[in-house]
């Protein structure tokens, strides 16, 4: 295998014997440097020292040793060298100036220790006396290595949370705390970080693991500090234990996921409970209105009257539905408002338009009073109308005489411009020990029990609802016998 | 000459309605109880339109629009859904899908033939029963 002259006892020397040329070209290679930097002779002779074992940062360092001992005729020096896997040693290098001395025929011959183990105890101990005090004393486990990647110093809870025993760690490669798989790029890592060493923070990265003694994975955060201890670079590494954490993480990941289901679970509930309810009412209330329509043939006034409580009843049911459905859909937070600018004068106008109908024929004035000068305010235009209709239809359908006066308004309370709907009537009035009650779902007042006046008992609490949804507010004055006032106030949104 | 519809739809009460309602309104109606029966008898017989219930066996309102609107054939033919699914949203997303029109059930039998009668030529609209 090697083609170096058998010098019997030299060849056993564990020291690595190189010479090289005045610019560092390898003219010979020991057994003892085969051993140690893992290159053979054959690969070694005609290289550069700095293609072999001298690391980059170092390169000039390299020339100041040849140059030094060419000078001198010898010279002892110590480096840091990288082998052929790629792992660092330190070294304690001989050099000693061969051949006649002139310049064309000037050789180093060097003879290298490796004094890793060493310069690791020695490094130890000397961290150990100096930081041993202060590092029992942080919660974090430290590690402290050194840039062959071997652990100088542990404080207790980096023991502990590896599983060693005391003093155990010192001296061994730092990849013996990571989980195999992570080891290769961990020396990579390793290496670079020394080339450029920065501070990084404690979670800063990729999720990372810990190996215990005992072959168990634990997850862990890592931070990074590099720090000068007697001309040597050491990284101080703080370990944490964040298994506790993961775990609550990995808890709470679930849980939300549970909730998204059941979240979605309740809205395929309620999507299709309202196409299964909405079915059987297609059938009352298509085929009432078709014998309704005399579509079949003439009805008497009995089959009339009797045929139009049905699809009354029907209509009252599938109102029932749609305020149900509207109410689930705003309590599990499942409406989105839509803010836009809206002409409020334009909006009540619309709304008298629709209902005025049914005012006329009941022979109740629907007055308006609006401003002349168009109020625009920012707001959701559809619960805004679905309110003002709501409370206009209650108001017609109560008053029997006399009139149902819609009102806007507009002003500015404390810097907040607001904005005022209401709908005043001249039915019967709310008595007062109703009106506390009033909003609640299904509550419905003594006139509307002694007129028979149908409602699904949800309108006043959607609408309040819908009011607290776009953040304002919606109230109720009255009194018994002469009418109520139902009045709405937002605050542009 | 009013149209031949094309009715599809599983539940029998429904379709019942809507047969009795067009018929007596003068046009004549294909019946379909299934998405797939709805485009076979579409293939078959070219109606001049077709309302499509949403949910179905075999091939859903939506699976039957989209074998519609790629025959040659019948992709001029109007398709309006007539559907339970009536939450916020699901107009749009009918018409999205490329429906011509959306009616939500139960529909208004006073107003279904006018509303429908729109997607109709005024040549192929039927007589009303009054006419007669």
């Amino acid at each position: 295998m090697s083609e170096s002259p058998d010098h019997g006892w030299i060849a056993d020397t564990p020291d690595a014997l190189i010479l090289v040329d005045a610019v560092g070209v390898v003219l010979e290679w020991s057994p003892g440097a085969e051993r140690m930097f893992g290159y053979s002779r054959a690969e070694a002779v005609g290289s550069g020292l700095d293609q072999l074992v001298v690391i980059a940062e170092r390169a000039d360092e390299q020339r100041g040793f040849i140059a030094e001992t060419l000078a001198a005729g010898w010279g002892t020096f110590e480096s840091l060298r990288r082998r052929k896997d790629g792992t660092l040693i330190y070294v304690d290098i001989s050099g000693k100036r061969m051949g006649d001395g002139s310049a064309a025929d000037s050789q180093v011959l060097f003879s290298e220790k490796d004094v890793t183990q060493l310069k690791v105890r020695r490094d130890s101990k000397s961290l150990e006396a100096r930081f041993g005090d202060l590092l029992e004393s942080t919660p974090d486990g430290i590690v402290i290595a050194n840039s062959t990647g071997h652990i100088l110093v542990t404080n207790s809870q980096a023991e502990r949370l590896f599983g060693y025993a005391p003093g155990e760690l010192r001296a061994r490669p730092v990849e013996d705390l990571l989980p195999e798989r992570f080891r290769a790029s961990h020396k990579g890592h390793r290496s670079h970080y020394f080339s450029q060493p920065r501070t990084r923070a404690m979670g800063a990265g990729l999720e990372l693991f810990g190996l215990r003694k005992d072959g168990s994975e634990f997850p862990v955060e890592i931070s990074l500090s590099p720090l000068m201890s007697e001309e040597t670079p050491v990284v101080i590494s703080a370990v944490r234990d964040v298994s506790e954490r993961k775990c609550f993480e990995q808890a709470l990941q679930e849980k939300n996921l549970e909730l998204e289901n059941a979240n979605r679970a309740k809205d395929r509930f309620l999507a299709s409970m309202s196409h299964e309810l909405r079915t059987p009412l297609n059938a009352v209330i298509g085929f009432s209105g078709t014998l309704l329509m005399k579509l079949p043939g003439e009805l008497n006034a009995d089959q009339t009257h009797q045929l139009e409580i049905i699809r009354g009843s029907a209509r009252h049911l599938l109102a029932l539905i749609n305020d149900l459905l509207h109410l689930a859909k705003i309590e599990a937070g499942k409406v989105e408002l839509h803010p836009e600018l809206v002409d409020c004068n334009a909006l009540i106008e619309e709304v008298a338009a629709t209902l005025r109908p049914q005012a006329v024929a009941k022979d109740v004035a629907l007055e308006l009073d609006v401003p002349v000068e168009p109020v625009v305010f920012r707001t959701d235009r559809r619960a805004v109308s679905q309110i003002v209709i709501n409370l206009t239809n209650n108001a017609i359908k109560f008053t029997e005489r006399g009139s149902v006066r819609m009102g806007l308004s507009a002003g500015d309370f404390g810097g907040q411009r607001r904005l005022e709907f209401s709908v005043q009537d001249t039915g019967p009035g709310i008595r007062e020990d109703e009106l506390a009650t009033l909003f609640e779902p299904f509550v419905q007042g003594q006139a509307s029990r002694i007129k028979g006046v149908e409602g699904t008992g949800l309108g006043l609490h959607l609408s309040r609802t819908l009011a607290g949804l776009l953040g304002g507010t919606l109230t109720c004055r009255s009194t018994y016998g002469e009418g109520c006032v139902f009045t709405l106030v937002v605050t542009e949104i | 000459m009013a149209a031949r519809i094309l009715i599809a739809e599983d539940h029998p009460a429904s379709m019942e309605l809507m047969r009795y309602l067009l018929e007596a309104n003068g046009y004549s109606t294909l019946t379909a109880g299934n998405g797939e029966v709805a485009v076979a008898v579409a293939r078959r017989d070219r109606p001049d339109l077709i309302v499509c219930d949403l949910q179905m066996p075999n091939l859903n309102g939506y699976e039957v629009l989209e074998a519609l609107k790629l025959d040659a054939n019948l992709q001029c033919v109007p398709v309006i859904a007539v559907t339970a699914f009536s939450m916020m949203g699901d107009r749009e997303k009918v018409l999205t899908a490329g429906f011509d029109g959306y009616f939500s059930k139960p529909i208004e039998p006073e107003t279904f033939i006018t509303q429908m009668e729109l997607f109709l030529p005024p040549a192929l609209r039927g007589r009303r029963p009054e006419g007669e």
